[in-house]
């Protein structure tokens, strides 16, 4: 069920609670069927769990949408050394609030779907690294662990099982780019949060350097009930390359925003038009970005027949992202918005990759010279070579990420920035 | 004594074709590396190769055939069969920007910056750079910071490189360097006020510093990069043996740089090696050689007088008296020097070599290179005294030790010692006294004989380390017009006494030593090479 | 779509749910988090943004040395507790002073420039005095879009002061922060450890007013002046 707003349309299953007290509490989640999933696992091998994962098609919901079952079998099998499940609840990708949500009113089905990771990985250890700034979802989880504690659901034998399993939530402190997994394991370390050259990757030489898988908040909560309900139940819904269904946050200018499970390859343009009640005051649509802000933005007109599925939103020119739709009406001052994105990821910017750090501020010096009318036609050329010298040369994404939104905005509404180039021509 | 050479363990090798050149590596080897084998340098600023690469300043990429996108050369290891191209336009095209970007905020100073003339940013640039920078919005200013010790930081002109972060970490393991703040606000700083002052080793980070940010206050505006003659040559102040290079103008020393020698230092020497060059640029220098006034009772003055005949005539002397000769060896005298003096001891009647040696308390290691410190013997060349059988007195300062010979009436050769602790009229009862020095000695001031020689950098041979390493110094300097290496002039005495006509060529000079010692059988001048060579015999020895 | 006069935020518009504001902030099922933190594994150390600080406070004392001795157990390296420690030692001093690194860095066996290099790495940390309330406007592009920025000039107007001074009376700073996550909520405004959401600058008055009022009970904010 959505939130704050809920509708018909929807599919809740990781959502189903949301909005009920009585959830977040140990009793009440058991209630629910909680748990059912985690003791299922017990009963099953490690490898029966990353099957039954992989075939249910569930893909990585933190952005890349890489197959999970895949990434937990590429763990070592029979190595000595420590494993680490990790948990990614840094939400902070502009546009995207559906880990908040899942965080406080669903603590108990994340931590069962941890449990069952790490039961599959091979791992007696998990780190949730949640956001620093969730205070209050940092409480409420922080209270669901002690009470799976007492209850002996996480420890020294989970459900009799003789297995061990702790789980550890930290807290961060502050950093987009600690979303991004290898700065996010710097960052649990102690360390600056500045990504890693990878290889090697975190399966090989993650946490403290030892074999990790890292996970979403909304990838992990599903795993409970794909366990408990079989993966040809959970592939009821959504495509054969995107199964299940997804969180999709919708904000900007919509009449009712927030969060909405809904099967994967859903169409866009009723998800802002049906469920979210459409554009406020009854204006005209302009752009959305599907994804978040790191992804291309999308013209009205591409809109039109977008699917939102991982490969419905490539084809229609960008990215979904972790699904977080971010709706512009016509009075959007669109150049002023890639601005404001560009200074979030030059603020952000680890400052390790020479492109990143220089081009990051850089670009979005030139944003603010056209903003203030004093730009030119050159200024365009330079943008769309300087996000070209950005993109595919630095350790992490971050700095293409700023070439998504200034390439797309310039190629679908280039009469934006015109307009303000002309403007400047006519006072200067 | 250092560890015995491991031999090196058989690696499997790997074939790859880099611009077109085939070559074979040893597995492991890195895209970087082999470029190097293959005779391409690719760019870069972050990588060194004795500290970890965290692949960021972006330069190195390198085309893969097959790879996706552009791959860091300094962290991606070869593959077989695999086809890199460095300069392909997919890879000269992000170098260009890539160094754009470096521009960015960078202030463009190298008519005022030290670094000019050898600075890598500067040489990219010029090689692949644009030729304008598109950027026109005003730089950001960071200015300079005084990192205490020797060490100024300019942080306009850092590149963010970490490699100076990485070196206070990894080698000298006191992480007193740090990225302070993120993104373009990145800076390199310390701890607010503390400074490098408790570092050792932090003049490397100077070194490493591919662009003139971290810049050695002892050098600031002291010469020009392209104005330096380069020697290589080892560093005095110890017995490590760390390789350097000494850079010169005006026949003056400006500055001591580590060399790379991995068997020995590395690419580091410490702050006190580095720092201690200046007694190679001090006047006071003996110009002539000169006798003393044998007709005046008392103080004689000291009469200068040509080489050939004033040897003709000491050695007519040595040999007329026959006995045994007290030898006072500096530990900054060279394997021939000390070679020179035995063969003269031989052609008379024998006698003892004695040396005093500065040291210090406590040894200063670089945690991060096994085996290299500053040792406590401060001098260069206390082992090859050692093996040639010099016996050391006097204490820790390099002083005292010397009552016997001061008391002797028999020969007495003091040789490069200038003997400061002593009172005027040393050895005055000797019955011959011949000082063979640099510098004017007021001690010695009343000897029989003075003979300018030249320092060691002003002369080429060999030094043996403590890890039992014989390495060659080249000449960098020019001596006074009259003086000679000690070894030219004890060699030529020996000549004359015993009628022998040894040439007068360092390489002869050495070859007098696999005669004395065993250590040096079999190795001939040449054989040493610009890294040395480990003295088996005297690795056997400890 | 009109938003809630004053949303305390602690989860946000209660939207088409006919539940009481105390069953949303779901005080009864998380209570009152225990000063010395609960549980070491499962952590629950979570720092407060106090409204009480003193920078004077020592490192650590009490309940909340209990509380560092937990976190350094949570980790296999004492290097992995730094970023907990040092929410800690804010919570207690309200900023993470050079003095405060170099403590820090002691506890944990570290170099007081590393810790330097980390703390400013993470926006959490001020690194100088802030008023008694730290007002972080989201004008990310979500919020951007439903007024943020006129809701972060109103909050600037009416507390007197530039961005990231604190005001007059000690009460306030103002700061604009990037995306806090509730987008579907704008504009989102974190004040202190709380989240303020649906705010439109005609509400910022009031949230003001509000906070000048507010008496304390927290009884974490007790302990520490005792």
């Amino acid at each position: 069920m959505g939130y704050p707003y809920s509708h018909a349309s929807e599919v809740s299953i990781i959502s189903k609670h949301f909005g009920d007290p009585d959830a977040r509490t140990l009793e009440g989640w058991k209630k629910r069927g909680g748990y059912e999933g985690l003791q299922k696992a017990l009963q099953m091998g490690p490898e029966e769990v990353i099957e039954l994962v992989k075939d249910s098609g569930l893909r990585g919901r933190g952005g890349a949408g890489f197959p999970t079952g895949l990434k937990w079998s590429f763990m070592p099998k029979d190595s000595k050394k420590p494993h680490y499940l990790l948990c990614n609840a840094d939400e902070s990708e502009p546009g995207t609030f559906k880990d908040r949500e899942l965080l406080r009113w669903a603590p108990h089905q994340l931590i069962e779907g941890c449990a069952i990771g790490a039961y599959a990985i091979g791992a007696e250890q998990i780190y949730i690294y949640c956001r620093g700034e969730f205070f209050e979802a940092n409480q409420v989880l922080a209270k669901a662990v002690e009470d799976a504690y007492e209850a002996g659901i996480l420890g020294q034998d989970v459900f009799g099982s003789g297995k061990r399993i702790e789980l550890t939530v930290h807290a961060g402190a502050g950093a987009y780019i600690c979303g991004e997994e290898t700065g996010l394991m710097n960052s649990l370390e102690g360390r600056r949060g500045e990504p890693r050259i990878k290889p090697p990757f975190p399966a090989a030489a993650g946490l403290f350097g030892l074999p990790t898988t890292i996970n979403n908040v909304e990838t992990l909560s599903a795993i409970p009930h794909i366990v408990a309900k079989g993966s040809d139940w959970y592939r009821k819904w959504g495509t054969e390359d995107s199964p299940g269904t997804k969180l999709f946050c919708v904000s900007g200018h919509v009449r009712r925003p927030g969060n909405y499970e809904l099967p994967l390859g859903f169409p866009l343009k009723e998800l802002i038009n049906e469920v979210c009640g459409g554009v406020v005051d009854g204006n005209a649509l302009k752009a959305v970005i599907p994804g978040g802000s790191s992804v291309p933005i999308l013209s009205a007109d591409q809109v039109e027949d977008c699917l939102l599925s991982y490969e419905g939103v490539q084809e229609a020119g960008s990215m979904l992202g972790c699904a977080s739709v971010i709706v512009m009406d016509e009075t959007t001052d669109v150049v002023h918005q890639v601005m404001r994105m560009s200074s979030f990821y030059a603020h952000e910017s680890c400052g390790q990759c020479t492109p990143c750090r220089e081009g990051t501020a850089w670009v979005t010096n030139i944003l603010k010279k056209l903003l203030a009318g004093k730009g030119t036609e050159e200024d365009l050329t330079t943008l769309m070579e300087l996000t070209d010298q950005m993109t595919g040369t630095t350790i992490c994404v971050l700095s293409d990420s700023v070439a998504a939104p200034v390439q797309s905005s310039i190629k679908y509404f280039r009469e934006d920035y015109q307009k303000l180039i002309k403007g400047g021509e006519v006072n200067g | 004594m250092a560890k015995k050479r491991q031999p090196p363990v058989e690696k499997a090798s790997v074939q790859l074709l880099v611009n077109d050149v085939e070559i074979t590596v040893p597995e492991g080897t890195t895209l970087l590396e082999a470029a190097k084998e293959a005779g391409t340098e690719v760019p870069h600023y972050c990588y060194h190769p004795e500290l970890s690469s965290p692949a960021q300043c972006r330069l190195c990429l390198v085309e893969v055939e097959g790879a996706p996108k552009l791959v860091p050369s300094c962290t991606t290891t070869v593959a077989e069969g695999q086809v890199v191209k460095t300069d392909s336009e997919s890879a000269t095209k992000m170098r260009q920007g890539v160094l754009e970007f470096y521009l960015v905020n960078h202030p463009l100073d190298c008519p005022i910056c030290d670094q000019s003339g050898e600075c890598d940013l500067q040489d990219f640039v010029f090689s692949e750079g644009r030729k304008h920078g598109r950027s026109k919005a005003a730089k950001r200013v960071i200015g300079r910071d005084d990192f205490g010790g020797d060490i100024l930081f300019y942080g306009d002109r850092c590149v963010m490189c970490t490699r100076c972060v990485r070196f206070m970490e990894e080698m000298e393991q006191k992480p007193i360097l740090t990225v302070v703040e993120r993104g373009n606000r990145a800076v390199i700083d310390t701890f607010f006020e503390q400074g490098l002052e408790e570092a050792e080793w932090a003049g490397n980070v100077v070194d490493i510093c591919p662009v003139g940010a971290l810049v050695s206050k002892d050098f600031l505006y002291k010469a020009r990069a392209w104005d330096l003659e380069h020697t290589p040559s080892i560093c005095p102040n110890c017995s490590m043996g760390c390789n350097i290079e000494i850079h010169t103008r005006d026949n003056l020393v400006q500055r001591f740089k580590p060399r790379k020698n991995i068997e020995v230092n590395g690419s580091w020497i410490c702050d006190y090696g580095r720092g201690g060059y200046e007694w190679l640029n001090q006047g006071g220098r003996i110009e002539k050689p000169t006798m003393k006034d044998t007709h005046e009772p008392g103080n004689g003055t000291q009469e200068p007088f040509g080489w050939e005949d004033l040897l003709r005539g000491l050695g007519a002397r040595l040999k007329e008296s026959a006995e045994s000769v007290d030898v006072i060896a500096s530990p900054v005298s060279s394997n021939e020097d000390l070679g020179a003096v035995l063969g003269l001891l031989k052609a008379l009647g024998g006698g003892k070599i004695l040396y005093r040696c500065p040291t210090s308390a406590e040894e200063v290691k670089l945690p991060g290179k096994e085996g290299l410190r500053r040792t406590n013997q401060l001098a260069p060349n206390v082992d090859g005294l050692k093996i040639l059988g010099a016996v050391n007195v006097g204490d820790g300062s390099g002083a005292g030790g010397l009552e016997d010979i001061g008391a002797s009436n028999s020969t007495v050769l003091v040789l490069g010692d200038r003997l400061e602790d002593q009172k005027d009229g040393f050895a005055e009862n000797a019955g011959l006294l011949v000082y063979l020095g640099s510098h004017a000695s007021q001690a010695l001031s009343q000897a029989d004989y003075i003979l300018p020689i030249t320092t060691y950098v002003e002369q080429e041979g060999t030094f043996v380390s403590s890890g039992g390493r014989v390495q060659r110094f080249s000449k960098g300097l020019e001596g006074p017009h009259a003086a000679r290496p000690a070894w030219s002039i004890l060699n030529e005495l020996t000549n004359i006494i015993s009628g022998s006509s040894d040439g007068d060529n360092v390489e002869e000079a050495f070859q007098k030593l696999s005669r004395i010692s065993d250590a040096f059988t079999g190795l001939s001048y040449e054989d040493i090479g610009p890294e040395g060579v480990q003295l088996d015999a005297v690795a056997k020895k400890d | 779509m009109k938003a809630p006069k004053f949303n305390p935020g602690w989860a946000g518009n209660i939207g088409e749910y006919e539940l009481t504001e105390a069953e949303i902030r779901g005080e009864d099922f998380v209570g009152e988090r225990p000063l010395e933190g609960g549980h070491p594994s499962a952590s629950a150390t979570y720092p407060y943004m106090l409204e009480t600080k003193d920078p004077k406070a020592k490192l650590f004392e009490g309940a909340y040395l209990e509380r560092f001795e937990k976190i350094v157990t949570r980790y296999p390296e004492m290097r992995a507790a730094l970023l907990p420690t040092l929410s800690l030692a804010q919570e207690v001093r309200g900023y993470v002073s050079p003095q405060t690194m170099d403590e820090v860095a002691e506890l944990l066996e570290l170099s007081s420039a590393y810790v330097r290099g980390v703390a400013t790495f993470y926006t959490m940390y001020n690194k100088s005095p802030v008023g008694k309330y730290l007002i972080q406007v989201c004008t990310n592009i979500s919020c951007n879009l439903c007024g943020a920025e006129d809701v972060l000039r109103t909050f600037l107007e009416e507390t007197g002061t530039e961005l990231g001074e604190i005001s007059g009376d000690g009460c306030f700073s103002v700061v604009e922060a990037e995306c806090l996550a509730g987008c579907g909520f704008p504009t989102c405004v974190q004040i202190n450890s709380k989240y303020f959401e649906n705010v439109i600058a005609e509400d910022v008055p009031e949230i003001l007013a509000t906070l000048r009022n507010e008496q304390s009970t927290d009884p974490r904010k007790k302990s520490l002046k005792e």
